[in-house]
């Protein structure tokens, strides 16, 4: 048999090896090292090496492109040598640049071009008012009144009975001169949030909040108004959930006894929390804080404003209110000036709240014309199916599983997580990425989601989600809930117990993601353009900032598209409040929003149904829906 | 061709003006697709595209009503070839057959026993739905007073069998001003029998052996001014009326109008009940409007009444089991009651894992109207004072000793309820997932 | 005037299973049965030859009959105590397949053993020449313990096994892999489900003409319409050429309808239910024949007077025109 000379970059001798050896085989004999997560499969990508010239003939090119391809790149356990060849083995950090399939969320930033002033509901004007006299006997406030049209030729405002008590000392200590903010308002006159003297104004911050209240998570944006920038940023639990994890258990709590002004009391103590924090670090007051805007799921705006919520469990599925009207600071509670302006903004039904109608703003699905899937993924899984023509929607309840809750070992995307995995397809060794580079503390969303696929891949699972007790691998043990695999021992792991996932956990993640992708079909076929017509996916919510698209398709959670398509946009849901704060035009375009948006109720017939039980198997029951996991399984 | 929700939605005026009662044209146009609204409930839709439109929408098989002093019976408006396409509309109507050759006395009994049947089934009140009277005396009179007969002991529908005209018309006229179906015509007789239809507004059965044999008819009875039919395909042996049923079936829902009327099958004339009752039960899987039996005896009736009405049930709805207290491993007074929704995947869920166990265990399955114990509970159908209320309904409390009754895990909330709602009971909290069932009830209950 | 017939031309077939083994093929059997190959819709002879007609299988049990109904027992009358001479009785009666479906107990009342499971079967295959289903109680460990010896011991004769359920079929399957026997696996009615055990199932290298398929229906007034309806609709699929539904349908009207109230209780209930033994029969015989109109290959039955009644019935379907 021929025999080839195969040179490595780093190594000073060429190796002599027969045709048809394996690249990696060739990079052993010369002691290099290339990283093979995947136990030399030719599924994860991460041994792929740059051919620099010679003949070799490549098996598979599962995880390049094309251009991949034509720059040299090569899988070395899937490329065998046909001539004298030259290589390069990269370093590891570069291909995993290459590999695309990582999607990390990108930070907000200011509309091109955007102007603060007129852009904003929010206005301060500096008035020099004529000081009374005895010839002229108008009352302060029609004085105010009048120089406010005259400056701006607004004929009426609204006020509240405090500032007018507070008016005349602060119009007399200023000489008559003054800064005026007040809200433009929408279709309606003015109200007035405050009255400063102009001396003090003009050093003093204006400032508003961009408020997500999510039944896990709550998250403030605290924003400076006067540039339109954002300053501060904070999340945290939501204190209700003490009081159930999930929008039912607070919605039966809210209706018994004093439950709903607790939850009320809960949700309004954690946002202000967040904002005193936020002010002491800012070094601001909270009479700064003149707006807020909120976006939250239909239960979570009805508790915050105590609103009862028991309409929204029970069939027909109503919510009380889903455009709500602005309310003052003051009838919220949230600390800030009790004259400032709340703006909650509208939701579509009693399963698609304003975090949607939010999100798809942010998302900017409603500025083009390309057929469009969105999807927030929470404890429910909200849906949105359009374009700037048309959208439908609908909520899948997933349950929380990809948000770590309801699985033994699942946590959040914090330090000591595990965030990534890949398993050897002959030994069933797992390799591990933690968030911190810590010891592992548990798994998030999307090392669940990596985890499972890699299972799945390498026959540790079979497609209905079994765990393979024939294997002879101790990581696959019976433990009190049926067959397990353990991904961490006790001793690597931080805490003295093995991490382990069950077959429970299995099964609650299977459900979870066939509920979303049963999601999906139902819309598509609903109103009758298939799911591949999409150009894009758009998603949001509470994946943390990261999710491996290739491992979400080869478990079904996400449809198999190229990954190009799909687009990673962190928490849409708190960006969108964030442009309504700070843009009016985007306030109304949101309100459209929810006008225009078709809610599915997906208990209306079985479909939901059969489409859920299609999708409870991996990747589907239908694996021509998903062609890049059929050739990975191969 | 059947229009998508999207292309329905670009010929409305997409205002979402809200008046049609959706919130939104496209709402709208979805349910215009599915069929369960009509073009009308738009106020601005275009003439254009009413036009457009219309044609998606006409029934393809026509409504025929049979009508009687007490009650009406319909067939028709089926628009799929499986039910799970979309659902089964109108219950075939059972007729139980008389024949002018026995004498009145037996007539009067058996129509008047088939009329006064009734039989409970989880519910509903299953009935049977008309009389069929054959002529084969070949006598009118006899045949009228036949008719006269049965009358006298039903209010049900009638339907007049006999190719004589001369025995038809005195059939119905001692029936006159109701609306039998006048059974048959045929390319012999249609012309007179169309003239008696007409003066009677009553439809017309129309034999033929073949398919050309039934179009050619019913295009010249349409011609001559009769608009309702029933198709009666002669051919009774199971495999050549089964093809032919499904053919008439398959035509119609093309659009051909010379078949698209419902049919009629005669198990009637096998002359034994175990034959016709196979013969029924084909012709209410497959197509027939209406179904004449000859015998009439409740073991033979209630079969035969309970296929139909699973048939056309509705497949849209969640599959369910029905609610009730299903005793698992053959269980005693002192095993423990477990409780469940009737969602058909949920019960089978438990149930399998309980069966799997071994151990014997009651299971009260309450009716959610199918949905999951998580899906219920969310929507207020699976609370304290549903599970107590099937408990009492199912006599659970006469049935065990122990009182010990266990809630699935995810609704452990509810357990404080159920106490006060079942005094003397002592509620447990039981896994949350099916699968930890055999270890909770080896290790918590044992 | 002259009618253009709609005619379905499917792409698909049915995958066509034979039961039972010959000596000349490595069993014992003096008969097989072969099902399936279907490419139309059930008894649609005017599109394409419907290759094999539905059969039709009755079920014995080697063990407790308890919960079997009065009606039943008084039918077969003392070979229930013996199985040889129940399944020499099933022959004479007329079935294609004997099924033999073994609980938890034997007819003392103890746990079954794999020995006395073995020797069971082995006795029905001498005391018949027909092919055979033999089934466990539906308890994973207790199925596995009973039917890999029976499965070893019975090599070659292309026996059904179950039953294969989506969380317990590795080790059955394995079982009838090395030793030529069949399987059928139950899924609880539903498409997709049985879908995917079929899935599975071939996953491990079980053959698709191997395996048969019951999407499990529900008794007449309990549920039949879900079993009807998933029946049609895996057959529509498997004619459209989805193969992992092309398998041939086994299910049991039997079963379910004698284990309804209608049938299996006479004492305390409505007179208008009518007569106890006719309506049991009936109940089995409706259940069964509206079954075989959605699509069943292979219908088991309990009672013996059905057998005749379902017999005429598939018959006359198996005719195109009349005689």
């Amino acid at each position: 048999m021929a025999e080839y000379n195969v040179r490595f970059a780093s190594h000073p001798e060429p190796i002599g090896v027969p045709a048809g050896t394996l690249l990696v085989d060739a990079a052993r004999e010369a002691s290099i090292e290339v990283q093979q997560p995947c136990g030399g499969q030719g599924r994860c990508g991460r041994c792929a090496v740059q051919v620099d010239s010679g003949a070799v003939r490549r098996r598979s090119v599962l995880r390049l492109s094309p251009a991949d391809v034509e720059a040299g790149f090569a899988l070395a356990c899937q490329t065998v040598v046909e001539g004298d060849v030259s290589i390069t083995v990269p370093p590891p950090e570069v291909i995993e640049r290459r590999l695309v399939t990582d999607h990390i969320a990108p930070e907000a930033a200011l509309p091109d071009g955007y102007d603060a002033a007129e852009s904003q509901s929010i206005r301060r004007v500096e008035l020099q008012l004529t000081p009374p006299s005895m010839d002229d006997q108008t009352d302060d406030w029609g004085r105010l009144c009048t120089a406010l049209r005259q400056a701006t030729g607004i004929e009426h405002m609204e006020t509240s009975l405090e500032q007018i008590r507070g008016l005349g000392p602060i119009l007399r200590n200023s000489d008559w001169h003054v800064a005026l903010t007040f809200d433009r308002g929408r279709n309606g006159s003015p109200r007035l949030i405050r009255v400063q003297p102009a001396a003090e104004a003009l050093e003093a911050p204006l400032c508003g909040l961009a408020i997500d209240v999510g039944t896990t998570t709550v998250s403030v944006w605290l924003v400076d108004l006067l540039t339109g920038n954002v300053t501060r940023q904070a999340s945290q639990y939501n204190q209700q959930i003490a009081r159930g994890e999930d929008v039912i258990s607070r919605i039966i709590y809210a209706s018994k006894g004093d439950g709903g002004s607790e939850l009320r009391d809960l949700v309004v103590g954690t946002i202000n929390e967040m904002v005193d924090t936020m002010c002491a670090r800012a070094k601001i007051e909270p009479a700064d804080i003149v707006k807020a805007t909120v976006s939250g799921n239909s239960t979570m705006m009805h508790l915050l404003l105590g609103i009862p919520p028991e309409s929204i469990r029970l069939e027909p599925f109503i919510t009380p209110i889903n455009h709500l009207p602005r309310v003052p600071a003051s009838e919220v509670g949230i600390a800030m000036n009790r004259d400032g302006v709340v703006d909650p903004l509208p939701g579509v039904a009693s399963y698609v709240g304003a975090d949607i109608t939010a999100g798809v703003f942010a998302s900017g699905l409603r500025e083009s014309p390309d057929t469009t899937l969105f999807i927030d993924v929470g404890t429910n899984g909200e849906i949105v199916f359009g374009s700037s023509e048309w959208m439908v929607t609908c909520a899948c309840s997933a349950g929380p599983a990809f948000e770590g809750a309801g699985v033994i070992h699942g946590m959040r995307a914090n330090t000591g997580a595990i965030e990534e995995v890949w398993i050897d397809g002959s030994t069933h060794e797992p390799s591990l990425r933690v968030i911190g580079n810590a010891a592992p503390r548990g798994i998030c969303g999307s090392g669940l989601i990596a985890l499972i696929a890699e299972m799945f891949l390498t026959g540790v699972l079979d497609k209905a989600g079994n765990i393979n007790q024939t294997l002879e691998t101790p990581r696959v043990r019976r433990g009190l809930h049926g067959a397990e695999y353990v991904v961490a021992w006790a001793e690597e792991a931080e805490g003295n117990e093995d991490i382990v996932i069950t077959r429970v956990d299995i099964d609650n993640l299977l459900r979870a993601k066939a509920a979303i992708y049963a999601g999906f079909k139902v819309l598509a076929d609903r109103v009758g353009v298939p799911l591949e017509m999409a150009e894009h996916v758009l998603i949001g919510g509470s994946f943390g900032k990261y999710i491996n698209v290739e491992k979400a398709i080869d478990i079904g959670l996400l449809p198999d598209m190229a990954w190009d398509r799909f687009e990673f946009l962190g928490n849409t849901s708190v960006k969108g409040a964030y442009l309504a704060l700070i843009d009016q035009a985007v306030r109304d375009e949101i309100a459209s929003i929810a006008s225009d948006m078709t809610y599915i109720e997906l208990s209306a017939d079985n479909s939901f149904y059969e489409a859920f039980t299609s999708a409870l198997f991996l990747p589907h029951t239908d694996l021509s829906l998903f062609p890049s996991v059929e050739a990975a399984m191969t | 061709m059947a229009l998508s929700g999207i292309q329905i939605y670009k010929m409305l005026p997409q205002t979402n003006c809200k008046e049609c009662g959706f919130p939104t044209c496209l709402a709208f146009s979805m349910k215009l697709a599915a069929k369960q609204v009509e073009l009308d409930d738009c106020p601005y839709v275009t003439e254009e595209s009413k036009e457009q439109l219309a044609e998606s929408s006409a029934p393809p098989i026509r409504l025929v009503t049979l009508a009687g002093p007490d009650r009406e019976t319909a067939a028709g408006n089926e628009v799929v070839l499986f039910r799970h396409e979309k659902k089964f509309f109108n219950r075939p109507g059972v007729f139980v057959r008389v024949v002018d050759t026995e004498d009145t006395a037996a007539i009067t009994e058996k129509v008047a026993a088939a009329s006064a049947y009734t039989v409970d089934y989880v519910g509903i009140d299953l009935n049977l739905d008309g009389i069929a009277v054959e002529g084969a005396s070949g006598d009118p009179a006899a045949f009228a007073a036949a008719v006269g007969a049965a009358r006298e002991a039903t209010g049900l529908p009638f339907m007049l069998v006999s190719d004589d005209p001369a025995v038809m018309e005195a059939g119905w006229k001692a029936v006159e001003g109701e609306k039998p179906l006048l059974m048959g015509a045929n390319s012999s007789n249609w012309e007179a029998m169309v003239d008696l239809a007409k003066q009677a507004e009553a439809p017309l059965g129309v034999v033929g052996e073949t398919l050309e044999e039934l179009a050619e008819l019913t295009q010249k009875i349409q011609e001559a001014g009769v608009e309702d039919m029933v198709l009666q395909p002669a051919p009774t042996a199971m495999g050549a009326s089964l093809a032919m049923q499904t053919q008439i079936r398959r035509l119609a829902l093309k659009n051909f109008r010379p078949l698209g009327y419902p049919t009629v099958a005669f198990a009637s004339d096998s002359g034994d009940p175990a034959k016709e009752a196979t013969l029924a039960a084909h012709a209410i899987c497959k197509y027939a409007g209406f179904v004449v039996v000859d015998s009439f005896a409740p073991e033979f009736v209630y079969p035969i009444l309970v296929l139909r009405e699973n048939i056309y049930t509705d497949p849209q709805k969640p599959i369910q089991v029905l609610p009730a207290v299903y005793e698992i491993n053959d269980p005693k007074p002192s095993d423990p009651v477990l409780v469940t929704t009737n969602f058909s995947i949920t019960y089978f869920s438990v149930a399998n894992e309980v069966e799997g166990s071994g151990l014997p265990a009651w299971l009260v399955v309450t009716d959610a109207e199918g949905m999951s114990v998580l899906t219920a509970w969310a929507a207020g159908k699976f609370d304290a004072e549903v599970i107590a209320k099937a408990v009492k309904e199912f006599g659970v409390g006469d049935k065990v000793e122990k009182k010990v009754i266990v809630l699935p895990g995810h609704t452990a909330v509810l357990s404080g309820e159920l106490e006060e709602e079942l005094p003397g009971w002592d509620v447990k909290v039981g896994p949350r997932e099916a699968v930890d069932l055999p270890g909770y009830l080896k290790t918590v209950l044992a | 005037m002259s009618i253009e017939i709609p005619v379905d031309k499917w792409p698909g077939t049915v995958n066509t299973v034979t039961l039972g083994a010959t000596e000349a093929d490595g069993g014992t059997r003096a008969k097989v049965v072969t099902i399936g190959g279907e490419q139309s819709l059930p008894f649609m002879h005017f599109e394409t030859e419907m290759p094999h007609s539905p059969v039709i299988a009755l079920e014995m049990t080697p063990s407790r009959t308890d919960d079997w109904s009065q009606i039943l027992l008084d039918a077969w009358g003392d070979v229930v105590e013996d199985p040889a001479r129940w399944a020499a009785a099933i022959e004479a009666a007329g079935a294609d397949v004997i099924v033999v479906t073994f609980g938890l107990t034997d007819p003392a009342g103890d746990p079954i053993t794999p020995d006395y499971a073995v020797s069971t079967v082995k006795a029905v295959l001498e005391a018949s020449g027909l092919p055979l289903v033999v089934l466990g109680p539906g308890q994973a460990d207790v199925d596995n313990e009973l039917i890999v010896p029976v499965a070893d011991s019975t090599k070659g004769e292309r026996l059904v096994l179950g039953l294969c359920e989506d969380g317990n079929y590795r080790t059955i399957v394995a079982s009838a892999m090395a030793n030529d026997h069949l399987v059928v696996g139950r899924t609880p009615m539903d498409v997709n489900l049985a879908k995917q055990l079929n899935i599975l199932m071939t996953d491990m290298g079980l053959p698709l003409d191997r395996i048969v398929m019951d999407p499990t229906t529900g008794g007449l007034g309990y549920g039949i319409e879900y079993g009807y309806s998933v029946m049609e609709r895996l057959r529509l699929a498997a004619l459209q050429g989805d193969a992992m539904t092309q398998l041939p349908m086994l299910v049991t009207p039997g079963y379910e309808a004698w284990r309804t109230k209608e049938a299996k209780v006479g004492e305390g209930v409505p007179e208008t239910w009518g007569d106890w033994a006719d309506r049991g029969v009936h109940w089995e015989t409706l259940t069964a024949v509206s079954l075989v109109e959605a699509g069943a290959d292979v219908v088991v039955l309990r009672h013996p007077e059905s057998l005749k009644r379902v017999r005429e019935a598939i018959d006359e379907l198996m005719t195109a025109a009349p005689a």
